[in-house]
């Protein structure tokens, strides 16, 4: 990974549904953004790699394709890894520029649930056909059967889930780009509505559509660079049943980002990681999956976890989990990773605005997919290695 | 550009069939993968990295990666898939491999065409209110290429019975084509023999760092814009790009290509994409393939065709043919939705 950062960052704001914008408006709007963020416009970029998941969720097979906004004759990828999508195509985006092909790459995810009637639906066909449905197998019934997990295991309380909620809400105020930007308290989450044991509808992601785009470019100057010091990616079985009672890990150890950040931070050279980090985005849809994570990035031992979480809690903690507010902000699921790179790669560079985080030298950002199937671990620094 | 180290060939698998009802997908993935594992003496613990491609509305199911990945030998292991065609995959893993972030990378493509109609999912790429009411489709396109070349190119009229026939003969003499694949419905002026026949395949190589028998002289990729008016229907410019890149990367020019794969679904789009990448001279593209030059040996879209798969296999055939030779060069090319609105193109060289 050397001498290869983010140079710029552009996302659109995310909203339930972005009914004044087209496709290709929202993909030009972020890749205009990231690329005069970097100081270059978009005829200087020369591989595109686009990020768009599940085509049934916006009713056009291929959309990127038909709202093509981008200069002909230049490579353009599409990758689709399920809530991974982002952080594949940023991936691509850093092969491409590790290869040679290109002095700068752009990674572009976008999202475009909101066009979909029945997105839990089309979720749903993740699911196996035969075996699955019969049991009512959701993204939700899948988080909660996790959260549960964490409970009984490792001694998480439905208050924990609920005090991380409310975290996220808070700081989420100051994200300029979040679809919810307000205080929501532990006790209006508490009362929110329940909606698979124990999770309740203000632990969970908003639906949310928007794009969010990234410059990545090969020995830029030190100015405005976050580096790419390390990246991780691994993909663990389908079935979740296999996963259970495995001795490498259980359902909720989460061993494939476990292994994704063991190598990210070996590339990195990033030592005694819980010490050093300063901003962790975690990618997480609802409270309680993103405690998964924090074992797994090193930060805590797993039964440790309950006490770890309480320690990200208050406003000015030493460890700053989610500084954007997290996909609780704004869930645009084949984005959602894309902007966990992107927020940490603005923490590094000092460019964060409001949502800022002081002396963030070091920051990892998380990507899960597929029914947590996939992972992806990414580590920035200020500083070039 | 050059590949900053060499990329080689370990070995490579094609299979096809037609509905077969005794294999699931990820069967027929594992199926594949395996085979080209066990054909390169690979040992599975040897894979570090997967490049996939593959398309949900094909599969028949959103993100069918998470069942496919792990048959293609992805269980915990670094696995990307991409909504492309599968040349595209293969040029990813080669720069993954060239990049030094893979030392041994498995890529997979696959398409089942017996699971639901082609037409119906090519109709859903098109723009919902100005394409799709008109009832475009991928051979929609086809047939618009062909009406095109048939007013600018005349030889194409007086070749293409002959071209049509070679083809034929190509595919049954190779006989892997499965029993009962269908063909898509007409569209004019496209006749019965110069449309594909449907298939399920799956496509795998495998990539490594280590010298073998074939290596990867370059890869490149390029695009077009989405509208069919913006583009040169005829002249696809994005292959000739990628092409003429591929082979400048591999330092070689067209003359040094002793046998062209070049992926076409129907036998005009083969002809201009002969073209496209040099050859054969401007509307000599359905003359050439009549009178048997080194293309697409096996067939071609007579043997079997299904989408996001063949730019993989045609990369596959020109591995294997040129393991076979020991000698010679071979350009591979792979276009994608919408309509090869992007390629990829691969230049393989046999190593002595």
């Amino acid at each position: 990974m050397n001498g290869i950062a983010v140079t710029g960052v552009g996302q659109t704001t995310y909203r339930r549904r972005h009914a004044d914008r087209s496709t290709g408006e929202l993909m030009g709007a972020a890749a205009t953004a990231a690329v005069a963020d970097a100081g270059l416009g978009l005829a200087d970029i020369g591989a595109f790699v686009l990020g768009v998941a599940p085509d049934a969720l916006c009713g056009v097979n291929c959309p990127e394709k038909s709202s093509f906004f981008l200069p002909a004759r230049r490579p353009v990828v599409r990758v689709n890894t399920g809530g991974t999508t982002g952080g594949a195509a940023f991936a691509l985006a850093v092969t491409m520029v590790a290869a040679g092909q290109a002095d700068h790459a752009l990674a572009l995810g976008l999202e475009r649930m909101g066009q979909a009637t029945t997105s839990q639906k089309v979720f749903n066909t993740i699911f196996d056909p035969i075996y699955e449905k019969d049991i009512a197998l959701s993204t939700l019934s899948m988080a909660a059967i996790r959260a549960t997990l964490l409970m009984q295991r490792y001694g998480y309380t439905r208050e924990h889930w609920a005090a991380i909620a409310a975290r996220n809400y808070r700081n989420a105020v100051a994200n300029p780009y979040a679809q919810v930007r307000r205080e929501i308290s532990v006790r209006e989450i508490e009362e929110s509505k329940l909606l698979a044991w124990p999770v309740r509808l203000y632990e969970a992601c908003p639906m949310s559509e928007g794009a969010c785009a990234v410059v990545v470019s090969r020995r830029p100057p030190a100015e405005g660079a976050a580096w790419v010091r390390g990246l991780g990616s691994f993909t663990d079985t389908y079935s979740m049943g296999d996963r259970m009672h495995r001795a490498e890990g259980s359902l909720v150890d989460l061993l494939t980002l476990r292994r994704a950040a063991e190598r990210a931070y070996a590339e990195a050279g990033l030592t005694g990681a819980a010490d050093r980090l300063r901003v962790v985005e975690i990618h997480a849809p609802f409270s309680s999956a993103e405690a998964m994570a924090y074992p797994a990035l090193g930060l805590c031992a797993p039964h440790d976890g309950p006490a770890f979480a309480e320690r990200t809690l208050p406003r000015h903690a030493r460890i700053r989990v989610n500084p954007s507010g997290g996909p609780q902000a704004a869930n645009p699921v084949s984005t959602a990773a894309l902007v966990r790179i992107a927020e940490c790669a603005n923490q590094v560079r000092g460019r964060a605005g409001a949502v800022q985080v002081d002396d963030a030298e070091w920051a990892v950002a998380t990507c899960q997919g597929g029914a947590n199937q996939f992972s992806m671990a990414c580590v920035l620094s200020a500083r070039p290695g | 550009m050059p590949l900053p180290r060499p990329v080689y060939i370990r070995a490579e698998t094609v299979e096809l069939s037609w509905a077969d009802a005794t294999r699931n997908l990820q069967e027929l993935v594992f199926s594949a993968a395996h085979a080209a594992l066990a054909g390169g003496g690979v040992p599975f613990a040897a894979l570090d990295s997967v490049v996939l491609a593959a398309h949900d509305m094909v599969d028949g199911r959103s993100l069918s990666s998470m069942v496919t990945a792990p048959a293609a030998g992805a269980y915990l292991r670094d696995e990307v898939r991409l909504g492309e065609d599968g040349a595209a995959a293969l040029a990813m893993a080669t720069l993954r491999v060239a990049a030094g972030l893979s030392e041994n990378c498995m890529v997979c493509a696959w398409g089942r065409a017996s699971e639901g109609s082609p037409e119906a999912i090519a109709g859903a790429l098109f723009d919902p209110f100005f394409a799709r009411p008109l009832g475009m489709t991928e051979v929609a396109v086809s047939g618009l290429r062909a009406s095109a070349a048939l007013r600018e190119r005349p030889r194409y009229g007086e070749a293409r019975a002959a071209a049509a026939e070679r083809r034929a003969s190509a595919a049954a003499a190779d006989g892997r084509a499965p029993a009962g694949g269908a063909a898509p419905p007409p569209a004019w002026p496209l006749r019965a023999g110069e449309l594909p026949r449907w298939c399920d395949i799956v496509a795998a190589l495998v990539l490594t760092s280590e010298p073998t028998a074939v290596r990867v002289g370059g890869v490149a990729m390029s695009s077009e814009p989405y509208w069919l008016g913006d583009r040169d229907l005829l002249g696809l410019p994005a292959l000739r790009e990628a092409s003429a890149q591929a082979l400048a990367a591999a330092g070689r020019t067209v003359r040094d290509v002793a046998l062209f794969e070049l992926d076409g679904l129907t036998l005009f789009d083969e002809a201009l994409a002969l073209e496209a990448v040099g050859g054969a001279g401007r509307g000599q593209g359905m003359t050439r393939i009549a009178g048997g030059a080194p293309f697409n040996e096996c067939g071609g879209y007579a043997l079997g065709y299904c989408a996001p798969a063949m730019g993989l296999v045609r990369a596959g055939e020109a591995a294997r043919r040129l393991r076979e030779r020991g000698d010679g060069v071979a350009l591979a090319s792979g276009g994608s939705t919408v309509a090869a609105q992007t390629q990829a193109a691969v230049v393989l060289e046999a190593c002595p």
